[in-house]
């Protein structure tokens, strides 16, 4: 039995199946969060859940894939964050092969990984094409505090991506983790690339 | 997203004209906005955006869009022309505060560049039905299985919005709270969303085996149901519009 590489291309049928589904749970996350009126978006819960069910290159094509979505039927303006959302998939998965959802204490560290590197790739974006700002109320004033001081533009920006991001992303991928951890076995062994069994 | 996409039906030369040149025209009428800064360009390209809006009679169809980038453009007004790096001139004073002009022209080019992204998107998403769009991608060499994963979500989110509904009731009706302090609602989060999870999750078992006893794995070659392409003046379209993105970015580099 030959152990897959986690970049393999061959999808499953049950892996690109397990996109659209994803999709659907990013998108009842933040349904739910805005229904319990959540300080958070918790929009991407389904992209985290299926990089680390199904690998990062699933997670990746289910983030680009979902905001590419969100463009046609909620706000065109997510369209530009496709390669953010993209990387969040890429780097959980990626994390989660090498073992980093192994217990919570590991999960919540690759929630901060995942909420730093959100940041960062979606400064540049922020500063090409809306001058900074994330459109987060908080992190805007933040922004503009810090350009009023004579900040640096992009060290302002990016620290209103990371007072939007880190918290959101650390609350998603920790409940992506126990959503996760609590699937029964004969759900996981579907997606697993480890092992033959059960595989569609 | 309740009522699916944003897509209008109407008749008009906008609707016929080919999903990959509105596609195409998207990516050069947002670079031609951001390659330039120039305010009248900007706003030339913005005219002619809502121009295309109103020949496909889909212009009031495009307010709720814009509506949801206000928060974003209300933020860029307030936060580029207040806070400016390069704030120097001051323009006028409102009381004690002053409002410098470059921060104020520089939100006024932002502002111009993010509504005709958002209308430029509007002129796809408006006007071409995502069948025909994923359709033509087919046809260009984009792989099927993406082009089902693509509609498919179109179909399952309606289903998914519908099962919440029942989830919610279900669970408050076993003592669920959904009302009261930070803590209480955050409790709730997880026994709401976990139960959608667990289902489609086990849907995805039952709709890949259905999916594989219908060739969806199958390697020969795909055909359409429908072979014949109705839509009209792709190839000029494509040659214009590639022509005024070469046009702009020597202008860019010549001038």
């Amino acid at each position: 039995m030959t152990k897959k590489s986690m970049w393999s291309l061959k999808f499953s049928t049950a892996a690109l199946v397990l996109i659209p589904a994803a999709i659907g749970i990013n998108y009842l996350g933040k349904l739910f969060a805005e229904l319990l009126r959540l300080p958070l978006w918790l929009d991407s819960i389904g992209t985290v859940l299926s990089s680390m069910l199904a690998g990062p290159i699933i997670g990746a094509l289910t983030g680009i894939i979902n905001n590419i979505i969100y463009g046609f039927t909620a706000s065109p303006v997510s369209f530009v964050y496709a390669i953010t959302s993209g990387v969040i998939g890429l780097v959980v998965g990626i994390m989660a092969y090498r073992g980093w959802i192994a217990s919570i204490g590991r999960a919540l560290v690759l929630g901060l990984v995942v909420g730093v590197i959100a940041a960062t790739v979606s400064t540049p974006l922020n500063i090409l094409f809306w001058g900074g700002q994330t459109g987060n109320i908080w992190g805007d004033a933040l922004f503009a505090t810090m350009i009023a001081h004579d900040l640096p533009l992009w060290f302002a920006s990016f620290a209103d991506s990371l007072a939007v991001d880190v918290p959101d992303k650390v609350a998603t991928v920790i409940i992506g983790f126990l959503i996760f951890r609590n699937l029964p076995k004969n759900l996981t062994h579907m997606y697993d690339r480890r092992s033959e069994i059960d595989r569609l | 997203m309740k009522n699916g996409t944003f897509y209008v039906e109407k008749a008009s030369i906008v609707h016929n004209v080919d999903p990959l040149s509105k596609l195409l025209f998207v990516f050069v009428s947002v670079a031609i906005t951001y390659m330039l800064s120039n305010q009248p360009v900007v706003s030339g390209v913005l005219a002619f955006t809502l121009l295309l809006l109103l020949l496909g009679k889909v212009l009031h169809n495009v307010l709720p869009i814009i509506g949801l980038s206000l928060v974003l453009i209300f933020s860029i007004i307030v936060v580029q022309g207040f806070f400016h790096p390069d704030r120097s001139t001051v323009w006028f004073t409102i009381g004690s505060v002053p409002i410098y002009k470059e921060g104020f022209s520089y939100a006024l080019l932002l502002t111009l560049r993010v509504l005709n992204m958002v209308c430029a998107f509007g002129v796809l998403i408006l006007t071409t039905k995502p069948d025909d769009l994923v359709q033509s991608l087919i046809r260009k060499g984009m792989s099927p299985k993406i082009g089902y994963v693509l509609l498919s979500v179109l179909q399952i989110l309606p289903q998914m919005i519908a099962a919440t509904g029942k989830i919610t009731d279900a669970q408050r009706a076993r003592g669920m709270e959904t009302e009261g302090g930070l803590s209480t609602r955050v409790k709730s989060f997880i026994p709401l969303l976990t139960p959608v999870v667990l289902n489609s999750i086990n849907d995805t078992r039952d709709r890949s085996i259905a999916l594989e006893i219908r060739g969806f794995n199958s390697t020969s070659e795909r055909t359409f149901l429908h072979e014949t392409n109705h839509f009209k003046y792709g190839f000029v379209i494509k040659i214009l519009l590639a022509a005024s993105l070469a046009a702009v970015i020597a202008w860019r580099i010549f001038i």
